[in-house]
């Protein structure tokens, strides 16, 4: 059969074409040898330019403090049951420390720390109730960020409805920024009209599907709303990269100064409401490194991101209020979820 | 269709038409709202409807929209990415829609390799290959495709602002339905597409070069799922992210078949896809019900199963008869 041969050769060819034209590798893996951080994520990827991505910048930069030779290396999850066994690849391995990022590998990590008593671990968003002395939960409390950025859009709205295009509620951080938000609009406009929506699909989708946050930040914008708050990864950014198309209206970005890593929200993106998870984690893992990492739960900051571009929007009475929210805040005279 | 059937549709229409001008007088920027939404994700679905229903047509099962919407966004992004032109990341889009329908159809055709895992290679490699080779240092560089307005069309109420007052793929797409539809029953590539999807045998002792057509719709069918990577990376989304496509090559296939594998039952269909979405983000955004979201996303699928099953019992729907076989001359 010849003409099979030939056929297959044609495959190949065009395989090998798309595999050369493909510029710009970026594989995430180092050498073994030295000592090892291993780090997990949840099924979003590490490039999803806001949470998975920042807790990587922290392992690669608690990787470069440690004055030993150390290498981070990570695994993406690409399905939620394999949450254990990706774990269990790095205790193989022989990792000294395990970063396991997302909310979703809670218990999966608790069991690798129970069971492991010499590896440290650090469980990005994963609340403690029994302190483990070898497992670190790193919390944010992100309903303050939520709060202030959701106080400047209040300030900031025309129209008086600002609207919020989130990951899922399967996720409690998720929830805490969307109850914040909410609650920071109304602080400083007591008559805006706040609109938010979830994604409806499972942990598997809901921070993957920028098409869903793009269609339904539209929606959104046609409703009237003029500030649209995108966190939920790849899902927030079609959300923030959707209202750049839109004259006149502002998005806020989530967990990382999305300034830089969504660079086509520039039209739009008046700040991001950060969770510093990079300090965090890279802190804990010097912390783990030195033996004086202690078990329970760890709080890192949050912040708003620097306003870049509409610097000049934000007006210095807007600035005063925030300094007044944020205090309100620290001192606990604002609760950002009543 | 039959006359029964056909005044069940006009009373259907009649009825839904009554309903949206109901709601609209009701409340008129969130009825735009919702059945803006809901042209806009019927888009995707109608494209990637259109490439399974040519190659199915044809007797060829394509598995592997999927696949080939990632890829197609994948490249309809680093092109406009590096010449700054949308119209050349498009074409690109397209071009690379082409290439893996072409793969498909040396693989499925050509080497006669069952057509389920031919489409699955397409699915796995697209994922694989772009995951691996993409550079989340590279952004668009240009703002993605924004809204045309056709004219004086654009300002009527309600329909202006839902059809007139569009991206230029949305636009294509709607023009491509109508192609498509004269193409495939009034013409003579149709009659022998749907030929060789029925009983290519007694197609091939007419003359029909079977294995020829197949290859030809296989690949000019993967063109189609190539605009809609392109639709993705380039006006709907403005970026590329992994993994993006998110299962709507998936939920294209339901859409073919919920849509009897024309191309206005399709949109029909990708259209009713489109509302469940819309309606459900309507409902959130407004606090309508306090029902959990995921509730309500399930709403498109456990209506598809019912509409498929009803269907089937009362069999009115039937694949080409030739669907997933490969042909052998004889």
């Amino acid at each position: 059969m010849a003409l099979k041969w030939r056929h297959l050769f044609a495959l190949l060819a065009v395989f090998g074409l798309f595999t050369a034209t493909a510029c710009g590798s970026d594989g995430g893996g180092g050498v073994s040898g030295g000592y090892k951080i291993g780090l997990v994520t949840d099924t979003g990827k590490v490039d999803d330019k806001s949470f998975n991505q920042s807790a990587w910048e922290g392992a690669e930069k608690g990787a470069a403090d440690i004055p030993a030779s150390a290498t981070a290396t990570y695994i993406e999850t690409e399905e939620s049951k394999d949450y254990g066994n990706n774990i269990q690849l790095f205790l193989d391995d022989g990792a000294k420390i395990i970063v396991t990022v997302g909310f979703g590998l809670g218990e999966a990590t608790i069991e690798a720390a129970k069971a492991n008593p010499d590896v440290m671990f650090i469980g990005v968003d994963q609340w403690q109730n029994e302190a483990l002395p070898n497992l670190a939960g790193l919390m944010f409390p992100e309903a303050n960020a939520g709060f202030m950025a959701g106080a400047l859009a209040g300030m900031l709205t025309e129209t008086n409805i600002v609207g919020a295009v989130l990951g899922t509620d399967l996720v409690p951080p998720v929830v805490f920024f969307k109850e914040g938000w909410e609650n920071g609009a109304r602080y400083t406009n007591p008559g805006v009209e706040t609109i938010s929506t979830y994604h409806p699909g499972g942990l598997d989708v809901a921070f993957g599907d920028p098409e869903w946050g793009a269609t339904t930040s539209r929606q959104a914008l046609d409703q009237g709303a003029d500030v649209i708050f995108g966190a939920g990864g790849a899902t927030g950014n079609g959300a923030l990269i959707e209202v750049a198309g839109e004259a006149g209206a502002l998005c806020v970005g989530v967990d990382q100064d999305q300034w830089f890593t969504v660079p086509e929200a520039h039209p739009c993106l008046v700040t991001s409401a950060m969770k510093l998870i990079d300090v965090g984690v890279s802190e804990l893992i010097a912390q783990a490194y030195a033996g004086t990492m202690e078990g329970g739960n760890y709080f890192g900051e949050v912040g708003l991101a620097p306003f870049h571009d509409f610097d000049g929007v934000v007006t210095s009475e807007m600035r005063a209020t925030l300094e007044e929210v944020m205090a309100g805040l620290e001192d606990g005279s604002i609760n950002p979820m009543p | 269709m039959k006359t029964h059937q056909r005044r069940l549709l006009w009373i259907a229409a009649t009825l839904l038409i009554v309903l949206i001008w109901t709601f609209y007088s009701a409340n008129g920027p969130q009825t735009t709202a919702v059945l803006a939404g809901t042209v806009r994700a019927a888009t995707l679905l109608a494209l990637g409807a259109m490439c399974g229903m040519i190659g199915e047509r044809s007797g060829v099962v394509n598995i592997g929209i999927e696949g080939q919407f990632l890829m197609s966004a994948f490249f309809a992004f680093t092109v406009t990415s590096i010449t700054g032109s949308l119209f050349m990341g498009a074409m690109a889009g397209i071009a690379t829609g082409l290439t893996m329908g072409w793969m498909l159809a040396a693989m499925a055709v050509g080497l006669k390799v069952d057509q389920i895992i031919a489409g699955t290679v397409l699915n796995i490699g697209a994922l694989g290959l772009t995951s691996f080779f993409y550079d989340r240092s590279r952004s668009l560089g240009v703002s993605k495709y924004t809204n045309i307005d056709l004219g004086a069309l654009a300002d009527l109420p309600l329909v202006g602002t839902v059809f007139f007052s569009r991206p230029p793929i949305t636009y294509l797409t709607m023009a491509l339905l109508v192609i498509v539809h004269i193409a495939l029953f009034r013409s003579v590539w149709g009659m022998r597409t749907r030929a060789i999807g029925e009983h290519p045998g007694a197609a091939d002792t007419v003359g029909i070069d079977v294995l020829r057509l197949r290859y030809l719709n296989v690949t000019l069918a993967g063109g189609f799922a190539g605009l809609g990577g392109s639709y993705l990376a380039l006006e709907a989304v403005g970026t590329f992210s992994r993994a993006m496509s998110g299962g709507r090559g998936f939920l294209a296939l339901a859409v073919m078949i919920f849509g009897r594998r024309n191309p206005f039952g399709a949109y029909a269909a990708a259209l009713f896809f489109g509302f469940t979405t819309a309606l459900q983000n309507h409902f959130q955004l407004n606090s309508v019900f306090d029902i959990p979201p995921q509730f309500v996303g399930m709403l498109p699928f456990v209506v598809t199963i019912i509409v498929v099953a009803l269907s089937g019992l009362m069999g009115s729907m039937r694949d080409p008869a030739a669907l997933g076989q490969t042909y052998e001359k004889g």
